[in-house]
């Protein structure tokens, strides 16, 4: 590497320090609403710290639902791996697991099913992070979870990376491994390839060679030192290639190809959920950042329930009044996330068994614009989803689907759907 | 020296006790030298912005930072392209018979830098700024077709790399006799299709809204970029069109030299 | 510098033609620029080819496998140096057309793995590291010299090219598929390098590589598609002489602006070199 490149990439790297330090959110916002509403639902979301060093670790774990309503324009959840939403490598994965069983290879999932996660990263770049749990589905893209801010501190040079494989090779740092014999290789044929370069470029090249061929003196143009030079040189190519390959089968007797299959997982045991949630009207009160949906509601299960949260696009509409909805929500939860409004209920009496009721939802928060769910409006398939959480009195939890067309409104309807708060 | 130029009616020669170089590399080497300071700056603009005020396109920081990149470019692209190829053409040579083999070998030298400054701007299009392309979305969610890596590879680079191939096409067009007499395809072809990357992205934006979620770099939705690089193999054909008009325009030097 | 050049004061012989001094200096400028050109244009366009064509399997060090990245990467590399060869070949009797292609590729996909991999998207070496190609490039320069002849070179060029590939490659790689074990898996280094660091746009799944899915012949995959690579770069390499010989076409067509950019009709004299 010549110095000024040196200096340059230390200036290049520098920079990546200053830039690292205030890393913005990841694209989420801008995901058409069909996305973030009617694929992957999470929750129960966790992030072990917000502060760490580099080398050290943070473990997310949660769950997500593969939502009822898939939407028809999306494939199906056949080939999906858990990733995670992260600005690229400024951590590094070490556990992904689904279900406890390994997600480093992608896997098949289920619609309408629910997996566990935990993967665990351990920071690398120093900065402000954005980091969310993220399931990627083949053909529909990264389907993102709710995002953290992690603070990594340190230094980045400081980052390492080491593990023994299993016939014994101690890696001080995968970070490196390797590269020296890699750059030592190129070298080598880069050389090679600038020696046969300057024997031939030395002499007049284009013009005079290019009139001796039309004037019938092409003899001329290759000297017998030049089919030497020729000869030597496929016999040097043909030598170092062997010489290489010999090299490495002796020094790495034992390899393995890429490991290529498919994984297995199979989803979270099933619960039927006792509550049937079928949406009669939903509106969006566009102006107003305000949805609303009308359900009838059925408790088909043995207990008195009532409703604690709405969750949609990693958004938490929790009902402030239920204790044991707000105890779901951590301290250390992303505040932007809990919209501070809630969910507000036309009806907060406990539904009994067996009986049905026509409740009015209600989900205003200034946070429909910042997260763009506004842009519903511009989806070619204007359906709201998310998960209803129900709480039963002994603090059992169900949860239910909502899904269901949804309808704007571009002038302040409230007062004529009969709404009182 | 005795070359005359006629241009819009006024009559200029050249100092005839200072022969003027034959090949005059001062403009290309400024010019390359600018070009060098443009890239480094849009890279630095990138490491800077990139992470972060680029990753949310819903973010203000974006709309400035970002946005207002690509406006600033696009006006660039307007002024560059207009003023280039409008001085060249109201400047070009209509008194083609006149001229003389001297003058006309050294317009053959700043046609070769004409395409070497533009060859020099192709390269950080086609093989700098793209694998760049390659390493920014496969590693972020792309959330808009104004990514921080196509507002400089597609409205920054692009362009630049037009002006000096339509500005090259037009200097020989314009001030050397046989290619003002004909249209060479080989030069057409070596400039039309790296053009014609650009409405390209109209294509590839249009794949990647309907139904390219992930990055795969290989992807049969980049190949019009690839098919279209491949006319820069027709530099080849040119690079014989010209070898065997300087080797021409060289013996008619030597026969000026010998009367 | 031999007996193909004779100089007097006033002359050089160049190739059996004598050329005046000062012609012969244009010439050598001539070569200078065209060489710089042709380097960079070759670089820019042979890379944009290579990476919108074979470009992750060799981004990634989870991707070189001993199918997909064995037989393809060679077949897409033929087309540049094939093309250009015609051109240099033919026209110069140069034999550096493959050797330039592969030099050039390096250098442009060294420089943005450093500054884009590497420095904006904070990959290590370890996973990005590109494979190298310039024993191919060589062999077909030294076999086109010696033979002389497209087909030749073709045959035993492209052959060469495809087999030469994965045994210059495997010193780079092996350290790469030594195994390990991660969560109670099976998986060689190269696979746990590509999972720690998260490619957040393009997910295990999208990994084009030998799933396992065809006899493998006893564990031979890379042999078995170096060898298909090898039998198809000979097709291709004939395909793209021939391209590159109808981009070397000198053709050209009447200027319809010739009035309108108010020139003279020069009479019958349009026909062109």
């Amino acid at each position: 590497m010549r110095p000024s490149r040196r200096v340059s990439g230390l200036l290049l790297g520098l920079l990546a320090l200053i830039a690292a330090s205030e890393v913005a959110a990841h694209g989420e916002r801008n995901q058409e609403p069909f996305l973030r509403m009617r694929t992957a639902h999470f929750y129960d979301v966790t992030w072990s710290t917000d502060k760490v060093k580099v080398n050290e670790d943070v473990v997310i774990e949660g769950k997500f639902r593969l939502f009822e309503d898939w939407p028809a324009n999306l494939p199906e959840p056949d080939v999906a791996f858990l990733g995670n939403g992260t600005p690229g490598p400024v951590f590094v994965r070490t556990e992904s697991w689904l279900n406890g069983q390994p997600a480093i290879q992608s896997v098949p999932l289920k619609i309408d099913r629910d997996y566990a996660f935990k993967t665990v990263l351990k920071g690398r770049i120093p900065g402000d992070h954005h980091v969310h749990p993220m399931v990627n589905v083949e053909g529909a893209g990264p389907l993102m979870g709710p995002g953290s801010w992690v603070q990594v501190a340190g230094r980045a040079s400081d980052f390492v990376l080491p593990l023994t494989t299993l016939d014994g090779t101690k890696i001080d740092n995968l970070e490196t491994w390797g590269v020296s014999s890699v750059v030592g290789w190129h070298s080598v044929w880069i050389v090679i390839a600038i020696l046969w370069l300057v024997w031939w470029t030395r002499r007049p090249l284009l013009i005079p060679r290019l009139v001796a061929i039309d004037e019938g003196r092409e003899k001329l143009l290759i000297s017998r030192a030049d089919l030497a030079a020729g000869a030597v040189l496929i016999v040097l190519t043909v030598s170092v290639v062997v010489i290489g390959f010999v090299w490495a089968e002796n020094t790495f007797p034992r390899t393995i190809p890429l490991q290529g299959g498919r994984a297995v997982v199979k989803p979270l045991p099933r619960t039927e959920a006792p509550v049937d949630v079928t949406v009669e009207r939903a509106t969006y009160d566009v102006p107003g950042r305000s949805m609303q949906i009308r359900a009838s509601v059925t408790n088909h299960g043995g207990r008195p329930i009532q409703f604690g949260e709405f969750a949609t696009s990693g958004l938490r509409f929790v009902n402030r009044e239920l204790p044991a909805a707000m105890a779901t929500v951590s301290a250390t939860y992303p505040k932007e996330l809990v919209p501070p409004a809630g969910l507000k209920l036309s009806d907060s009496a406990p539904l009994a068994p067996g009986e049905t009721r026509s409740i009015l939802f209600d989900m205003t928060d200034a946070a429909w614009e910042t997260e763009r769910l506004t842009s519903l409006l511009n989806d070619p398939d204007n359906r709201v989803g998310g998960l209803l959480f129900c709480f039963d009195d002994q603090g059992g939890r169900i949860i239910a689907n909502v899904s269901g067309p949804i309808v704007p409104i571009f002038k302040d309807l409230v007062a004529h759907q009969g709404m009182t708060h | 020296m005795s070359s005359v130029i006629q241009s819009s009616g006024e009559v200029r020669s050249a100092s005839a006790s200072r022969p003027r170089a034959m090949v005059n590399l001062k403009p290309a080497i400024f010019a390359m030298l600018g070009i060098v300071v443009i890239m480094a700056g849009y890279r630095i603009y990138q490491q800077i912005f990139a992470w972060s005020a680029g990753l949310d396109s819903t973010d203000p920081a974006f709309e400035t930072y970002w946005m207002g990149l690509l406006k600033g470019e696009l006006v660039l692209l307007v002024l560059s392209w207009a003023g280039l190829w409008s001085w060249l053409w109201i400047t070009r040579d209509r008194n083609l018979q006149a001229l003389k083999p001297r003058e006309e070998m050294r317009r053959y030298f700043n046609l070769v830098l004409y395409i070497m400054v533009y060859a020099f701007c192709v390269y950080f299009t086609g093989s700098f700024f793209a694998e760049m392309d390659a390493s920014w979305h496969q590693t972020v969610v792309r959330d808009t077709a104004f990514t921080p890596s196509h507002v400089i590879l597609f409205y920054g680079t692009i362009p630049l790399y037009i002006l000096f191939g339509v500005g090259g096409f037009l200097y020989a067009m314009t001030r050397l006799p046989r290619f003002a007499e004909r249209i060479s395809i080989p030069h057409a072809l070596a400039v039309a299709g790296p053009f014609l990357i650009l409405p390209n992205l109209g294509y590839n934006e249009w794949g990647h809204a309907f139904w390219m979620m992930e990055e795969f770099f290989s992807a049969p939705l980049h190949w019009g970029f690839v098919v279209l690089g491949w006319s820069v193999l027709a530099l080849g054909g040119l690079l014989l069109q010209i070898a065997r008009h300087v080797f021409e325009t060289m013996g008619r030097l030597e026969q000026e030299a010998s009367a | 510098m031999s007996a193909q050049l004779q100089e007097n004061r006033d002359s050089v012989v160049l190739y059996g033609r004598r050329w005046s001094r000062e012609n012969a200096g244009l010439s050598r400028t001539f070569d200078i620029l065209v060489v710089i050109i042709m380097f960079i244009a070759i670089t820019a366009a042979f890379h944009l080819h290579f990476q919108l064509t074979v470009g992750d399997w060799d981004f990634w060090v989870d991707w070189k496998d001993r199918q997909y990245w064995v037989t393809a990467t060679p077949i897409l590399l033929m087309a540049f140096p094939a093309a250009l060869q015609y051109v240099f070949w033919e026209k110069f009797r140069l034999p550096i057309a493959a050797t330039v292609c592969m030099l050039g590729l390096t250098l442009g996909i060294w420089i943005t793995r450093y500054s884009g991999f590497h420095t904006w998207s904070y990959f290590p070496f370890s996973m990005v590291w590109p494979a190298t190609m310039i024993a191919g490039g060589l062999i077909l320069d030294a076999v086109l010299l010696l033979s002389g002849s497209a087909l030749i070179t073709a045959i035993i060029g492209g052959m060469s090219f495809g087999l030469l590939f994965y045994p210059a490659n495997w010193p780079l790689l092996a350290p790469f598929r030594l195994p390990m074990e991660a969560m109670n898996s099976l998986v060689s280094v190269g696979d746990y390098i590509g999972y720690a660091y998260t490619r957040t746009s393009t997910p295990e799944y999208l990994r084009f590589i030998e799933r396992g899915t065809l006899r493998t012949f006893g564990g031979h995959s890379a042999v078995v598609s170096a060898f298909f690579s090898g039998f198809v770069c000979i097709l291709v390499y004939l395909l793209w002489w021939y391209i590159g010989m109808a981009f070397a076409r000198v053709a050209t067509l009447p200027n319809r602006m010739k009035s309108f950019m108010g020139l003279h009709d020069r009479g019958a004299e349009g026909k062109d070199a």
